[in-house]
């Protein structure tokens, strides 16, 4: 048996999670095992299974081709620091008890380091129209070679300071900028720290004016883009005060940043009218108006009429004109107008004067 | 009728009634071209209703597309039997009735059916007949009323987007269709206008055999209604049936290949640009209104350019080589598109616009009247037909080649260079054929008039008229009208 792929030796923080991966192959399969010893001075190898140390190791093993292995452990502590051994063996007698195994186990190590987590201290100052965020870590234990901001998976700024204070400026307001910011410090390891910038609900109408049609189902929607989620929703209609989810005709669908109001076989009397909307979060509240018209069924007929009845008018003014122009036409005209507009004998001269230009 | 004035009847008018037909296909021109890229304001109402995806939306708008040019030969075998006027009131009735149907339908199959393929085949039924019939009341003019006319679609399109719009937030989509089912209609009226006029000259019956033919036989056939005449044929067969309705011995006609094979490589650049305008100008930063006003200024330069075009192509000086100009406006869009990608900013993709927006109108305008050209009105009917059926397939090709260019390389220069390309190329090919077409011509119409000129019996009038029907139905009959009146009448007097 062989190792194709060795654990690598990694720095973690604390509460952070590791993954070692390990490769062997060998004719049979060889069996992959992982063993850790601690830093204190007296500890033993010993052995890890999934779901040791509270349930927070995994490992997860396959034995296609060749064997693979991956342990994780998540939640990392500082007694989580040590050397883990990776060990692989194909021999049939390798876990006897008593006898001693024909080859022994081959050893792949890694050696993990959890350092202790710094603290970072994070700040949102406004002031004239801009926003601060400021991260700034307490022990700058681990080397950093650089900082960066990110928001929404997008890096905003990036440098190549080694700080420990590192901070960022946004043209504008809280309520616009809402979200979560992360400041990250390059190094090994890398470690992120967490800037929210939280408002009340910022809560707006997907479209200030709804239309429906009599007897079909109206929707309204509000929606709420900042941070953080809205945590209750609720409509009210003027004159009529709250509206219940299943109550009548209401359906009201909701979620962190949006919702709907569903209001079925629309009628044009009772439904027609504003309608608001009001979302609710850790730190205020925010609401919309949204007017809703309901259409009746026959709206669209008047117009339709009103222009067919205007076609068939027009239609019948040019056609009466066309014959009393010319009573004498030949009614048959429909094949293109084989007969000629003009027939009498002035026009035969400039027939001529024609053919002549045509030659 | 009497053989001596069968069909003999005085050319085109140029004027008078002319000018109101010419208001009628302006309307109904307008419809047909505004009318499909109107309903797009309908399409995200429609798609959440049926709940399905945005391309199944965008089938209709192609659907309706592919049959307003696909049925164009259908369109042409109408206006051949039957004539303009009741083909124009056919197409109006069939859509309104489609669009009426369509506010009344229950699933995205129902509205391909009524909205796709029936107002689309009405509309087909209403472009073909409309340009035909200029041809057939204005002909020294023809130029200018060919540009006014084709201006209905631009104008059309500003007044049906904020129409449509307004409908929509009154009626919904079902009221608004049905509104504009209604609307449609209109183009009855505008086909109530297209008064039947004589300049009517039969299909051609075999022409290559034509010179065969004794002068008196000759007359017969091609004088007054070809199906009152059976006895000549004896019995017709199946392709000369065909060949009396829609006239395929086009494709033997030199000027007529050189248009189709032209303009159907030009179609493959020509549209594409408009529909990725303004996502082109989103992508590079700018915001929405902004960039749907780059296409109305798109339109407004476009619905200039093309009465303007019109006035300059009826010139003296442009009209014997209005090949040439029409090369040149392709060309010179095929450059503007090439430029394209150098105009980074809004005020350079605002000048972009404008440039587009007239070699668009400059191309437009002249597009039916250079056809009109080379093939000459009697058989234009046939040819119109021919060449958008052909056009159909690179029309509906040309916006989703460039947008998988677009998506393959992630930028949208290729799209406005492959365009570019391929309409420098139109315009060049078209330029140098129509040079070898010209030359070909006048060495032709030499021979024709050494034959003339060659003494024999007294020439009859209806000897005259055999020459001038044969003419007609021949190549390039338009240098003719141009020569000095003077001239053609000391030849009669001569000959």
């Amino acid at each position: 048996a062989g190792f194709i792929k060795s654990p690598l030796s990694q720095k973690r923080l604390t509460q952070d999670s590791v993954e070692l991966y390990c490769e062997a192959i060998g004719n049979p399969i060889p069996e992959i095992q992982w063993w850790f010893e601690g830093n204190d001075p007296n500890e033993t190898y010993a052995q890890l299974w999934d779901g040791a140390r509270q349930d927070r190791v995994k490992i997860n093993a396959t034995y296609n081709l060749h064997s693979t292995s991956t342990i994780s452990i998540a939640n990392l502590t500082g007694d989580d620091s040590g050397m883990y051994e990776c060990r692989a063996s194909n021999d049939p007698d390798r876990n006897h008890l008593s006898k001693s195994p024909k080859v022994k186990w081959i050893r792949s190590q890694a050696n993990v380091f959890v350092i202790e987590r710094p603290e970072i201290a994070t700040q949102v100052t406004e002031s004239s129209g801009k926003l601060i965020l400021s991260c700034n870590m307490s022990a700058s234990q681990p080397t950093i070679t650089g900082h960066k901001w990110i928001h929404k998976e997008k890096i905003l700024e990036q440098d190549e300071g080694t700080e420990a204070f590192t901070s960022y400026t946004i043209d504008g307001k809280r309520e616009e900028h809402s979200g979560v910011y992360e400041c990250v410090y390059e190094g090994n390891p890398q470690i992120k720290g967490q800037v929210n910038i939280s408002v009340a609900p910022q809560v707006t109408a997907y479209k200030k004016s709804e239309h429906g049609n009599e007897g079909d189902t109206g929707v309204l929607t509000c929606k709420n883009p900042s941070f953080p989620a809205v945590t209750t929703w609720s409509w009210y209609k003027s004159g009529h005060g709250l509206l219940e989810n299943a109550s009548g005709r209401y359906i009201i669908k909701s979620s962190g940043n949006k919702t709907e109001l569903r209001i079925l076989k629309l009628d044009i009397e009772q439904d027609t009218g504003d309608y608001f909307c009001n979302g609710t979060n850790s730190y205020g509240t925010g609401d919309a108006t949204v007017n809703l018209r309901v259409r009746s069924r026959l709206a669209a007929l008047w117009p339709f009429l009103g222009i067919v009845a205007e076609v068939l008018v027009l239609v019948t003014i040019i056609f009466i004109y066309e014959k009393r122009r010319k009573p004498d036409e030949v009614p048959d005209d429909d094949d293109g107008g084989s007969a000629p507009l003009k027939s009498n004998a002035t026009n035969h001269k400039d027939k001529n004067v024609r053919q002549r230009n045509a030659n | 009728p009497a053989p001596a004035e069968a069909g003999r009847a005085p050319g085109p008018p140029d004027g008078g009634w002319g000018w109101v037909v010419l208001f009628g296909a302006f309307l109904s021109i307008g419809f047909a071209y505004a009318f499909p890229k109107g309903l797009a304001i309908f399409f995200k109402e429609i798609q959440d209703f049926f709940g399905t995806s945005y391309s199944e939306i965008a089938w209709i708008s192609s659907i309706m597309l592919a049959t307003t040019y696909g049925a164009g030969p259908i369109s042409s075998i109408l206006v051949n039997r039957y004539g303009s006027r009741p083909v124009v009131m056919f197409g109006g009735l069939l859509c309104g009735v489609g669009m009426v149907s369509a506010a009344f339908c229950t699933s995205i199959l129902q509205l391909y059916i009524c909205v796709g393929f029936i107002t689309g085949f009405g509309l087909a039924l209403n472009l073909q007949p409309s340009v035909i019939i200029i041809g057939k009341y204005f002909l020294k003019r023809r130029p200018l009323a060919n540009g006014l006319a084709m201006a209905g679609s631009p104008v059309m399109l500003c007044t049906l987007a904020p129409l449509n719009q307004f409908l929509f937030e009154n009626f919904g989509w079902r009221g608004s269709f049905l509104i504009l089912g209604a609307i449609l209609l209109n183009c009855c009226v505008a086909g109530a206008l297209f008064r039947p006029i004589g300049a009517r000259t039969a299909p051609v019956k075999t022409p290559v055999t034509e010179e065969g033919k004794d002068a008196l036989k000759g007359k017969i056939t091609e004088d007054g209604p070809v199906e009152n005449k059976p006895e000549e044929e004896g019995g017709k067969d199946c392709f000369e049936k065909i060949n009396q309705y829609l006239d395929f011995s086009l494709f033997k006609h030199r000027g007529f290949l050189i248009y189709l094979i032209g303009n159907v490589l030009m179609f493959l650049g020509f549209f594409a640009p408009i529909v990725f305008l303004a996502p082109y100008a989103k992508h590079t930063g700018i915001d929405e209104y902004s960039a749907a006003f780059l296409l109305s200024i798109l339109a407004v330069v476009d619905m200039v350019a093309r009465p303007t075009t019109g006035i300059i192509a009826n010139s003296r000086w442009v009209r014997p080589r209005i090949q040439y100009f029409f090369s040149f406006a392709i060309a010179f869009n095929g450059a503007c598109h090439l430029l394209c990608p150098l105009a980074s900013s809004y005020s350079g993709l605002v000048v972009y616009s404008s440039f587009f927006g007239l070699g668009f109108g400059m191309v437009c305008a002249m597009l039916f009247e250079t056809l009109m050209d080379l093939v000459g009105p009697a058989r234009f009917t046939s040819a119109v037909g021919l060449v958008t059926i052909a056009e159909c397939c690179t029309i509906l090709l040309g916006p989703p080649v460039g947008g998988i260019l677009i998506d393959t390389f992630g930028d949208y220069k290729y799209m406005f260079i492959k365009c570019g390309t391929v309409m420098v190329l139109a315009g060049t090919f078209l330029f140098i054929m129509n040079y070898y077409n010209y030359r070909m011509l006048a060495k032709e119409e030499k021979e024709r008039k050494t034959k003339e000129e060659d003494p024999r019996s007294v020439r009859t009038e209806d000897e005259g008229k055999k020459h001038w029907n044969k003419d007609s139905t021949q190549d390039g009959p338009e240098l003719e009208p141009l020569r000095e009146k003077g001239e053609g009448v000391k030849k009669e007097i001569n000959g």
